[in-house]
């Protein structure tokens, strides 16, 4: 009987002595913060994992995208499916609390301070591979401090730059949740400006080959971007245009067959830049709502209205890259499933260069006609001298580039405008409308009070 | 070596009064029910002593005994008797039935008392109340049977989400759940795959009692872990004597407890038509009408298709067997518990098996020490099915056109675009998704008697669940029609262990103090490997394991774990059987919380006064009067395992591997902390015959865990913190009264009720309003938890057909732009007080019994209405009410104008919400036992036939299907489960079973 006693004693003894360190547990799946920054590896790990972040689906891997096709929808596409987030942007009625619009912005700032991350720790990482870690940071930040801008403030063709709100820059790492993150808004003009000096900074740096990551023809292709919405014709032409020389230099060069430009699983030649997506690994909420179910769609989401279709003219190989679902017409270039999402592809590079050296009388690369002539010949299409003006240009940059995301931002730039969507509305966005312009995120007012929220979301 | 060691302890006991043995001779006797019939397996104890026996068969007994002391016989249900022993050496007793459970044992934490002496909040339910109650789990049996315990099941759905609150909801971002222990050994009730309830691998006939520890007197003693409840379950023991076996067999058939009225195919057509043209487009809608009709013809009315009843079992029900035997001798008991339990649900493709079975033994190896196993093991073989907001979802059929036909010519299921939407009937063909869960609860226990005074006893359980979801989906099905089939494999395994190892001590002085202490310690851990691979491209359908896959798409294994290691200790003193108090403290730690705040400490304190004790209380009407009250903390830990640490979490990008910055460091995170007050009464008049309790209580909790939002614009959304508060207060009443009790016929009944006011009295930052624009539910100070915060809805505008809402808080004004619609409280999905009224009827061998239950005050909100109440705004098919809509000025209406694709106030609103007060008639019990005559000749002991009903009748004005409900989709994390309270978003109505069964002893 003793015996069992201290038996059942010294288990209780054992018990409590070892399992004080029991109380020390440690997740597996993640590790310390203070361990990540430390080393080479580790940064070039953090770096890999900014660009899965702006992979997912709130940036890149979509939502930037599909929520630009959304506020430019004309009447040339309609949203059927039943999520409200895309549904209140296509209806220009933003609710505060719109998952997509919020997570556009959380995300974005999620991949700025990773960064911000790297650049605090840049000198950690071996000389040999600085510039281009440096650069990656710089040109992931700048990219999404232009995206921002453009959603969140009211265009740069709007004026005002230096009085109207643009979003808060943040360009240190964070360590602690203090009262210095309630942070301002930064006026457009500001907000532009650092996209400018990150993207040019990058472009300084970057290798002009560098696997599926940032190139510097990705930086010169994104500050011809933030040039041409600033309508800084010549910058962005020369932009453009050294993107295009350094791609041809390295090969780069338009896909033969247009359709084949698209639903790939690499980069093709003309991708500059494009969000790796497999079966594995990756968003592509493009696809998800423009494809059908056939195809591993949604629902068939977003179907293309005759009114797009009838822009298109006869021959054009685009048209033909429209299909059938039910009765209705829907994107190709979303088709199918697990795909990459194309960022920026070369030819909009040559349109890009072709509009400016237009509006400026120039021939910077080569004539508006010789540019317009290799983006058109692809698609089965003559064009003359006599063709070219603004409009036309225009036209073939909004038909080449169609459902990629772009259309919305050459409107707000060129000081258009966009239909209300139900067939039987009357009103009309002008291109500062301030319905076109995303709420500040509820969940970012009620963080930080110094924000300010944009006209017309309350407040 | 044993005597040495209590003489020892004895020689330092003696101070304490310590009384050597008198001299002891043999007592026998018989004990007989108030009928006369010997009553078998009655306890029979010296008082004072561990001497006790059992009556046997005939309901003798035999116990050594002094002259002088006292002789105390108990059995459940039965008022206790004393005898003191004088120089007779028979001694038989009558024992009358009990009318009050004021002698019942109650089991409360590391311990048993007796309930008259009970000063915390205790609330018991015994097996045989919800005996044959046909659900699959046994929380919802206990639906209505105690007061302040709030239970729902969020839908129809087999085997999944049944929320329990006790005494309100406590935590905006921390679990609300109350803390399970069976048999001492905290369960392990989440981390398990889908929207499967670990509760349900329980097997309700295994259970003896369920006990609630409410007040912080009570739960303080699960310290970190008691501020939600804590929810005690006793499995049976055997007791000595003949071998008892009992069988059982129920058969039950289901069906919805409610419907939806939707459209037909006539007045869709008009609808939508109506809808075309209101946007100069009717010739879309033909276009998509000819669509939707597949081989048929809308004009002609040809296909009028009743979806809803496509997402419905025609053969719904359940079989259920249940074998038990208990017995042993005196030195050993067993009891051996098996069932069979096969329930197909009410929506297709959902159907549950249950296989468990159970053994616990308990050997007294010697007078001094007792030793014992329970060992538990069951199966669940589960067919589930996604969530509500799938395509998938059964019940989102009702969104297809009723101009579709099911199949067409060819037999073939019709899919998109022929139907609206995805028709899901083809995931009853060509998918199959199960789950497989083995639970094995076990424990072991050792107690030693010491002395007299001391016991020690150390226990040692296991919570092993192992699980494992096969999916499979086949090349026409939504998940893998565009690969070629589609399947997933998931593993789980949760390992929880817990040692308890206290001593208990107990004394007597002068008769008049007595004095009982336990203290001890206890240590869990709980980790969770989960493993899962997906795999597309099937060679053929009938290819369904991921070794046919073509293309592995993902796979993972993870490891999650957490500890509580704690210290605990309660004091309970008596004076002369009036005055009562408890101390109860523990000290807890968690491998959860911050480096700064590892450990926590919860007291708490109670007294009691039995008033009718004292002499001066003389009342031939009110026999039993106390008067109690308790204050104490207890904490919440439920929270995510590594919240306080600042992490990097792995990556990957175009299969490259990366790091991610994930959580913000916070070393000060703690417990959130509940003070709790209670008062209480409790009564007995007429002997007991009516006896209740009403309880006041107030339940402050600070510190609560929140995930504060923090500017994202720092890379992180939100920071777990201590901060805020939130309150309940509220009234639990409970009555029961043995209205009639005459040799014939006999009439027992119970009521409780409480009101509950929870309010959040503070938050961090601003309030926290809903992130999802579909649905209402916010989190605002001054306001109770997940209030329907947003745009009040007016109506049609009956100038234009304009869906309106309220432009100004005082509702003046009206606006047709939800974006301008002034954002108001709207309701509250809280119910304002929940109640349960149970009667029980004996007459001969004839029994019945029926229990209502009711939740009153509480709105819902359908989240799918503004797809199916939109007056047309897409092609889904829309409820009957829709008719309704605006058609010409000056009609006044609430349905808008029809406008297809305009969102003519289809947006969130009160338009959405309705009332959820209930009154259900919970269960009908119809009972027949057999006569002692008729059992003699077919040899059995006892038998008994039964028709039990559940959910059989439901009062509500709800307008969507039925008004327990809650939507499994939206809480995805604790705090999402905590905001969105009472919302139904194509959720499943509530099964209702009509069974039959019979029962056999052996």
């Amino acid at each position: 009987m003793k015996k069992i006693c201290i038996f059942l004693y010294s288990i209780a003894g054992l018990v409590v002595s070892s399992c004080n360190d029991q109380l020390e547990l440690r997740p597996y799946q993640s590790i310390d913060n203070e361990l990540a920054l430390t080393s080479d590896a580790n940064i070039k790990k953090v770096l890999s994992g900014a660009y899965d972040e702006l992979s997912s689906y709130q940036l890149y891997g979509g939502n930037i995208m599909l929520l630009s096709e959304m506020l430019s929808a004309n009447r040339e596409i309609r949203w059927q499916g039943t999520y409200n987030q895309p549904d209140e942007v296509y209806s220009k009625t933003i609710f505060v609390n719109n998952t997509y619009t919020t997570g556009i912005w959380t995300q974005a700032y999620k991949v700025i301070n990773s960064c911000n991350n790297i650049l605090s720790a840049i000198d950690v990482v071996d000389e040999g591979d600085r510039d281009r870690v440096q650069g990656e940071a710089l040109f992931l930040r700048g990219a999404l401090y232009f995206e921002l801008v453009k959603f969140y403030g009211l265009p740069y063709a709007a004026g005002s730059t230096t009085t109207n709100l643009g979003v808060p820059i943040v360009l240190t790492p964070t360590t602690e949740i203090t009262e210095e993150h309630n942070l301002t808004r930064a006026t457009v003009e500001a907000v532009y400006q650092q996209a400018l000096a990150d993207l040019t900074a990058a472009e300084g740096l970057l290798p002009t080959s560098n696997g599926f990551y940032a190139t510097r023809i990705a930086a010169s292709a994104m500050l011809s971007r933030v040039y041409l919405q600033m309508e800084d014709f010549a910058n962005a032409r020369d932009a453009a245009n050294r993107a295009i020389q350094v791609a041809e230099e390295e090969g780069m060069q338009l896909v033969g067959n247009y359709a084949n430009a698209f639903n790939n699983t690499e980069n093709t030649s003309e991708d500059i830049f494009a969000m790796q997506v497999s079966a594995q690994d990756g968003d592509n909420y493009m696809h998800m709502f423009y494809s059908v179910p056939d195809y591993g769609g949604r629902d068939g989401d977003i179907v293309v209205l005759p009114a797009h279709l009838a822009l298109y003219e006869a021959g054009d190989a685009r048209r033909g890259l429209f299909y059938l679902y039910g009765d209705e017409s829907r994107v190709g270039k979303w088709r199918d499933q697990y795909r990459n999402v194309k960022v920026i592809r070369l030819a909009e590079l040559y349109l890009t260069r072709a509009e400016a050296n237009f509006r400026l009388g120039t021939a910077v690369g080569d004539t508006p006609l010789g540019d317009l002539t290799r983006i058109r010949s692809r698609v089965n299409l003559e064009t003359e001298a006599g063709d070219v003006t603004l409009a036309f240009i225009l036209r073939e940059r909004k038909l080449e580039l169609a459902h990629e995301g772009h259309t919305i931002h050459d409107v707000k730039r060129t000081r258009g405008s966009i239909l209300d969507s139900p067939a039987g509305s009357t009103t009309v966005f002008e291109f500062d409308s301030p319905r076109m312009v995303f709420p500040i995120p509820q969940r970012e007012m009620d963080a930080n009070e110094n924000l300010v929220q944009n006209p017309g979301y309350g407040q | 070596m044993m005597v040495k060691l209590r003489s020892m302890l004895a020689i330092l006991l003696v101070f304490m009064g310590y009384v050597g043995h008198a001299q002891q001779k043999t007592i026998t006797g018989t004990v007989y029910d108030a009928e006369n019939q010997p009553l078998s397996g009655a306890s029979v104890a010296v008082r004072g002593t561990n001497v006790n026996t059992l009556t046997n068969e005939a309901g003798q007994y035999s116990i050594v005994a002094a002259t002088g002391q006292v002789l105390v016989f108990s059995y459940v249900g039965f008022q206790s008797e004393e005898r003191t022993v004088d120089q007779s050496n028979t001694v038989n007793v009558t024992m009358a039935a009990a009318f009050s459970d004021l002698d019942e044992v109650v089991v409360v934490g590391y311990g048993t008392t007796s309930r008259a002496y009970l000063t915390g909040n205790v609330a018991s339910v015994k097996s045989e109340d919800i005996a044959n109650v046909p659900v699959p789990n046994f929380t919802q049996a206990l639906q209505g049977r105690m007061s302040g315990v709030f239970v729902e099941s969020s839908s129809g759905k087999v085997g999944e989400g049944v929320k329990v609150r006790i005494r309100g909801t406590t935590s905006v971002s921390g679990g609300n759940s109350p803390l399970y222990v069976i048999d001492g050994i905290p369960m392990t009730t989440s981390g398990t795959l889908g929207y499967s309830n670990p509760l349900t691998d329980i097997n309700p006939n295994d259970i003896e009692t369920f006990e609630v520890l409410k007040d912080a007197s009570a739960a303080a003693i699960y310290g970190a872990r008691g501020a939600n409840g804590v929810v005690l379950i006793t499995t049976k023991s055997g007791a000595a004597g003949r071998t008892k076996i009992n069988a059982s067999f129920q058969r039950g058939y289901s069906d919805p407890t409610r419907l939806k009225e939707w459209l037909n195919a006539e007045e869709y057509v008009e609808l939508f038509l109506e809808a075309g043209e209101n946007v100069d487009d009717r010739e879309f809608v033909e276009n998509r009408l000819n669509q939707y009709s597949g081989h048929s013809d809308w004009r002609t009315g040809e296909t009028d298709t009743d979806w809803q009843d496509q997402a419905f079992n025609s053969d719904a029900g359940m079989h259920i067997v249940n074998l038990s035997a208990t017995g042993g001798n005196e030195k050993t008991q067993f009891y051996f518990g098996g069932t069979l339990d096969k329930t197909k649900g009410i929506l297709i493709r959902n159907d549950l098996e249950k296989i468990s079975g159970r053994l616990n033994l308990t050997h007294h190896a010697s007078d001094y020490f007792t030793l014992g196993a329970n060992f538990a093991l069951t199966r669940i073989e589960t067919n589930r099915l996604p969530g509500d907001n799938a395509f998938s979802n059964p019940i989102q059929l009702v969104a297809l056109a009723p101009i579709t036909p099911v199949r067409d010519l060819n037999g073939e299921l019709y899919d998109r675009p022929t139907t609206t939407y995805y028709n899901n009937l083809v995931d009853s063909e060509n998918a199959q998704w199960g789950i497989t869960s083995f639970r094995n609860i076990s424990n072991a226990f050792g107690e030693l008697k010491l002395s007299k005074n001391f016991k020690l006893r150390s226990e040692f359980g296991i919570d092993l669940l192992t699980q494992n979801q096969e999916q499979f989906f086949g090349s026409r099905t939504q998940s893998g029609e565009s690969t070629d089939g589609y399947a997933a494999s998931a593993w789980t395994r949760i390992f929880n262990y817990t040692t308890n190892n206290y001593l208990t001590y107990n004394t007597v002085v002068n008769d008049v103090h007595y004095i009982e202490a336990v203290g001890g310690m206890s240590f869990q851990k709980s980790a969770i490997n989960y493993t899962n691979v997906t795999g597309e491209q099937f060679p053929t359908d009938d290819l369904r394991t991921i070794a046919s896959a073509a293309d592995i798409t993902g796979g993972s294994s993870t490891l999650n774990d957490f500890s509580f290691l704690s210290y605990f200790a309660r004091a309970n003193y008596r004076f002369a059987d009036k005055y009562l108090f408890t101390l109860s403290g523990r000290f807890d730690g968690s491998s959860r919380f911050g480096q700064n705040n590892k450990y926590g400490f919860f007291p708490a304190a109670s007294a009691g006064w039995i008033v009718s004790g004292e002499d001066f209380f003389e009342n031939n009407v009110m026999n039993f009067l106390k008067l109690k009250a308790s204050y104490g903390l207890t904490g919440n830990a439920e929270i995510g395992n590594y919240d306080s640490f600042g992490l990097y979490g792995a990556t990957s990008y175009g299969q490259e591997a990366g790091l991610s910055p994930s959580q913000i460091p916070n070393p000060d995170l703690e417990w959130e902390k509940t003070a709790q007050f209670d008062a209480g009464i409790e009564f007995g008049f007429f002997n007991n015959r009516l006896s209740g309790e009403v309880d006041y209580y107030h339940k402050a909790t600070t510190d609560l865990l929140l995930n504060v939002p923090v500017p994202s614009t720092s890379g992180y959304l939100e920071q777990t913190q201590n901060i805020g508060e939130m309150s309940n207060k509220g009234v639990e009443v409970t009555l029961n009264g043995a209205i009639v009790q005459t040799d014939g016929f006999q009439w027992n009944s119970s009521i409780n009720f409480a009101r509950n006011v929870n309010r959040v009295e503070a938050l961090g930052g601003g309030d926290i309003l809903t992130p999802n624009s579909r649905f209402l539910n916010s989190v605002i100070v001054g306001q109770p938890i997940g209030v329907f915060y947003g745009a009040a809805y007016v109506g049609a505008d009956p100038a234009n057909g304009d869906a309106l809402w309220y432009a100004d808080e005082a509702r003046t004004t009206t606006t047709n732009d939800h974006n301008a619609a002034a954002r108001v409280v709207l309701g509250n999905p809280n119910p304002d007080w929940i109640a349960g009224f149970n009667n029980s009827f004996a007459y001969k061998g004839i029994d019945l019994s029926f229990l209502f239950q009711s939740v009153y005050g509480n709105q819902i909100y359908e989240g799918g209405g503004g797809y199916y109440a939109a007056a047309g705004d897409w092609f889904d098919n829309q409820s009957r009410d829709q008719l309704r809509r605006w058609q010409n000025p000056n009609d006044i209406t609430d349905v808008p104008q029809a406008r297809l694709g305009e969102g003519n106030g289809t947006q969130a609103s009160s338009r959405y919400m309705s009332d959820g007060s209930y009154l259900r008639l919970k269960t009908l019990t119809i009972g027949y036992n057999f006569p002692t005559a008729w059992l003699q000749r077919l040899k059995v002991s006892s038998a008994r036939v039964f028709l039990v009903g559940q959910n059989l009748l439901t009062f509500t004005d709800y307008k969507g299907w039925d008004p327990e409900v809650n939507t499994d989709y939206l809480g995805a994390d604790n705090q999402s489960t905590n905001l969105y309270q009472g919302n139904d978003f194509y959720s499943a109505p509530q099964a209702r079973t009509f069974s039959f069964g019979v029962n056999i002893g052996f």
